[in-house]
Formats: C-alpha cells, structure tokens, sequence
C-alpha cells in the first residue's frame, strides 16, 4: 500500500488513505507519517478500526505516553483516555486549547479514535498556532516573542466537576500535587521544522508574567479570538472509526458541545513531547 | 509564583511626587491633585505678565500640567494676549459652526453654549484637542463664562505622562514604535454631526502613540478615544485591542486624574499633549458657556 497524503486546506489538515492503523507501523511508514505531520499539522484517516491495546502501541512508536492525572482511562490500558460524553458527564473541551500544557513537557502529539458518535455534530476543530503567529503583525509579532505565560491545570479542571465524591478528590488534590503551575514561552519555536507559532490557549494559561494585569487579559484575549479565525483552522465531521493524529506543539483544538442529550466515546492517546523555548 | 508587574502605577506616582519643586516667587500655588493640577493665584492675567512671572507659569505648567488661575478678569483680547505668549493662535475648523450652538465671529475663539437645546456638548468624553491636526494644539486656555446654576460642569484631566510610564516594559516597547491616524471626522462626525465645509474633508493625521514631550523630555501617551481611528502599524483587530485596553486604562487610572472645580473668574489653561481631558455634562438642562483659546507649537508630536 502506498500512503497518499491530499491537503484539506493551505493552512491546516490532511486526509491520509492506504495504510492500516492498528497493524504494526513500518519505520518507512513512522517517518512518512511524521513528515506530512510537519507539514499539515494534524491528519485524518477514515475506517481504521483499532482497540484500545493497538492505539497504545501505535503511539508508543512517537514517543513516551502520557498518563492523564485526571481524565478516566481503559481499566486495562493505562495510557488511553477514554473520553466518554453525554449528559451525565458533559463535554468540557469545547474551548480552544493545546493538550496538556500544564506540565513542563507538554505532548508532541495526540492520537485520537472515534468510537461512538452522536447522530450529528461533536465535530473537533483544529487551528495552526503557526498560521496565526504569521499573521500578527511584526509589531505584534515583537511583542510576544519573549514574553512567557503561565499555565495551570485548574483553569479547566475545577473542583466543582472533577472532585465531586472523596475518590475523585484524592485523585484530584494529587493532580494538583503532581502538577504546580508552569511557564512556557507565549510564542514557541517548534523544535522540529523551526517555524514560531502561539503558544498560549484559552484552556491553560492564566496570564502573561512579564505585562500588567490588564495588559496581559488584553493580549491573552485578542489571542484567543485570533486563534479560531477560520483561515487558520480546519473542522471535522466525525464517522464511526475516524481517526486522527495532530502535531500538539503547535496546534490548538476546540471540540463543540452541540450534541447532548446524545453519547460521544473518543479514546485519546498522548505522546509526550519536550520543553517548549 | 511571581506578581503582575501591576505595581508601576505606584512606582511612577512616587517618582512623579518625588520630583524636586522649587518654591514660586511670584506666584501662590496650591496643588489640587499630587499627579496634575493646580490653582495659581498672585498673577492678573489681564496685564502684561512681567517676564520673570510668566517663566514661572511656563515651570508651573511644565510641573502641573493643568493650572486653574482664580480671580480672573478677561475680555477676549486680554485672553488671546496672554494665549499669545505660548505660541501661535490656533484657528479651529468649527469656530464658526453652529454644530456645537456657539460660533463667534473671531476665528481665533472657540465659542459653545450648551443648554436644554444640546444633545452633544464640546468635549463629553476623554480627548487631546483637536488631535487630528498636523500641529495639534499644545495648550488651551479655557474661559467658562457661564456657570450652571445648581453646580456641575467640572472639567476632568488625566496625566499622559503617568499613563505611559506605568506601563509594563514589553508594552511600553510595542508602543515606542507604533503611530496612529487622528481623524477630525471621527470625533466631528460621529460625536457632534458636524460635516466639514462642501468639497473639503476634516483633517487627518499621523502621529506618534507614544511622543516625548519638547520641554520636558518626557514621555506621553497620545492617543485618544475622540479622533484616534487606528493604529498604522498593527492589524485592525490588534489595533482594537491596544486601543481599547490603553483607553481603559487612561479612564480607570483615577490616581492619574484630577477634576478642576469651575468657580467665577477662572481661566483654566492646559497642556494638551501631556494631557487628556473630559468635560463633564452633569448639569443638564442647566446652560454653560465657554470661550477657548488655543495655541500651536511650530510642530506636532514628535518619538
């Protein structure tokens, strides 16, 4: 099988046909899907049914998993989230934000199977923090270059939601433990192709160190709203056995609440990635 | 964990008032706010000021920003004499409009009389005069010559100088290097429903956001929410962000403010580049009148 690799948009996105998933991933195979990763930011693949053990495996070949403080897992997989949605457990993803930024190594990448889908909607949207970094001015662009952030696992994981029986506060008090507040730099150098992108999401960071309150909720909020311009993202519609790959390191994602009261079971694996400069 | 570097604002207010004053020999000077403003009594202005007087008005200034000189009594060519001395009689575009329910004849004198018929009043909202003008106005020099009876009618300053300084540093250096249009249409237009003369447009204008002032060397902030439309060098919405988060900051920051009381007799007179200033219409439908007198340096704002 050859890989074939067709672009969903210039900024961000690929489609990538002729190549089984849950198969053991070729060397060859490995670097040409790390290429188009550089290149296109995040990858789509259609029916690639693959269990919770394959998924593991298969992300394991990009680097050291990552184990969510928080997040529910497979009782036998450790390493795979399973993000299960409906009303009992409501979505909290719909926000713009970069994977698990709270740590001093934040995910190279995350690898995600859609295993149960609503009858519409619970589509995920992507945005390159390349493209938007390129489109601020160079004034702008000199501002931020720099400049570092904090980011904290309590601004999306609150007490109220994720500590609500004594278990789930033991869990939660070490998550807090385990993962103090971090600096990262506001604009980050992607360690493999070179290229700045914007590195502060609406999830995780809390503020700007080196700018006044008002001026950092100022610039934290035009980065916000800048990320989800629709030139820099791509949106995916769903299909049972969906898959997709994204490049976390300079990528943010927003995956839309629209579908209660229906049920939506992704199960996500994340590779750790290094520390950001 | 560290703090905001949110503290500046106290830094430079302890710079500001820590600043070596020398004491005033021919003037009596009382402070109405530690950050700008204050009243001058000892001088009539109707008389030619002797010169070593009038070199301590211009240091009063230079302190103060803002000067109220109480117990005055001017007609409106002893007005424009003492405006002389600071510079060249600016010339407004709407001296003779009815758009603010005034006009005079004297192209040099800036007449309004807002009462019950008003729906816009000159100078409701935070603004450098006339900033959209090639030189814009350096100093004002106000004369209120009818007080609203049951009070009110203060007119509200904020210091351009602490406005920048208690910036961050990162910020301070975005804004070094930026400038901004001033559109006469933008505070004419949109505030007063003024439209200028058939076949001509308002003046528009490039300047510095941040300038450095010609007697001081100190560094203002001048940009303002009348007639500033965008800055040049940034995207539209990057410019809607500073603009918005700069205008707040001028409005919210009150340690910077200071509101001048209007009694009878006051020629009030102003930088109007280190300075921003709000005439607060709290009097309504009670009138009050005013004649104003500005003056223009050689040049506008310079980095």
């Amino acid at each position: 099988m050859t890989l074939h690799i067709q672009a969903l948009g210039p900024a961000i996105g690929a489609l990538v046909s002729g190549i089984h998933l849950s198969e053991p991933l070729s060397d060859s195979s490995r670097d040409a899907l790390l290429q188009a990763l550089l290149q296109h930011h995040v990858l789509f693949f259609e029916n690639q049914p693959i269990t919770p053990l394959q998924q593991r495996d298969l992300a394991a070949r990009f680097g050291p998993l990552h184990i969510h403080p928080i997040y529910r897992a497979d009782p036998e997989v450790p390493e795979i989230i399973l993000l299960d949605t409906s009303t009992g457990n409501p979505p909290d993803n719909d926000n713009w934000h970069t994977d698990v930024t709270f740590i001093e190594t934040p995910p190279m990448g995350a690898l995600l199977s859609a295993k149960l889908l609503p009858p519409s909607g619970g589509d995920t949207l992507w945005s390159s923090g390349v493209a938007a970094f390129e489109a601020l001015s160079p004034a702008f662009q000199k501002l931020l270059d720099g400049l570092t952030a904090e980011h904290d696992i309590l601004k999306s994981f609150h007490a109220e939601r994720f500590a609500r029986t004594p278990e789930e506060q033991t869990r939660f008090d070490a998550a807090r433990k385990n993962n103090p507040v971090v600096v990262h730099p506001v604009i980050r150098t992607h360690p493999v192709t070179g290229k700045k992108g914007i590195f502060v999401n609406e999830g995780f960071t809390t503020r700007i160190l080196e700018l006044s309150a008002p001026e950092s909720e100022a610039v934290l909020a035009l980065l916000v709203k800048h990320i989800a311009k629709p030139e820099f993202t791509v949106r995916w519609r769903w299909k049972t056995n969906d898959f997709a790959f994204w490049d976390n390191r300079l990528t943010q994602h927003y995956a839309t609440n629209d579908y209660l009261p229906h049920r939506r079971v992704m199960n996500r694996a994340t590779v750790l990635g290094d520390k950001p400069f | 964990m560290s703090f905001y570097q949110d503290f500046n604002d106290k830094t430079v207010t302890e710079a500001w008032s820590d600043t070596a004053r020398e004491p005033y020999q021919t003037l009596q000077l009382t402070r109405l706010a530690p950050t700008l403003g204050a009243e001058v009594r000892g001088v009539d202005l109707s008389k030619e000021v002797p010169n070593a007087q009038f070199a301590e008005i211009q240091r009063a200034l230079r302190e103060n920003l803002v000067l109220a000189f109480r117990g005055q009594t001017l007609n409106s060519e002893q007005h424009k004499a003492f405006a002389r001395r600071f510079g060249t009689l600016h010339r407004h575009v709407l001296a003779k409009s009815r758009a603010i329910a005034g006009g005079t004849d004297d192209p040099e004198i800036l007449a309004w009389r807002t009462g019950p018929e008003s729906r816009f009043t000159a100078g409701d909202a935070w603004h450098h005069d006339v900033s959209c003008d090639e030189n814009p106005i350096w100093a004002s020099f106000l004369h209120v010559t009818k007080l609203p009876e049951g009070g009110g009618g203060d007119t509200a300053f904020a210091n351009m100088m602490l406005a920048y300084e208690s910036l961050s540093e990162p910020y301070k250096a975005l804004l070094d290097k930026l400038t901004a249009i001033h559109d006469g249409s933008e505070g004419w237009t949109a505030g007063y429903g003024a439209k200028p003369e058939p076949g001509k447009t308002f003046p528009a204008n490039e300047h510095p956001v941040v300038a450095r002032h010609p007697h001081s060397g100190r560094k203002f902030l001048f940009v303002n929410e009348a007639f500033t439309s965008h800055i040049v060098q940034l995207s539209r919405s990057e410019s809607a962000s500073v603009l918005a988060h700069l205008y707040r900051h001028i409005e919210k920051q009150l340690a910077f403010q200071v509101r001048v009381h209007w009694e009878p007799g006051t020629l009030l007179l102003w930088d109007n580049w280190a300075t921003q200033h709000h005439a607060v219409w709290d009097y309504f439908p009670q009138e009050r009148w005013g004649e104003r007198v500005s003056v223009q340096l050689g040049f506008g704002p310079r980095a």
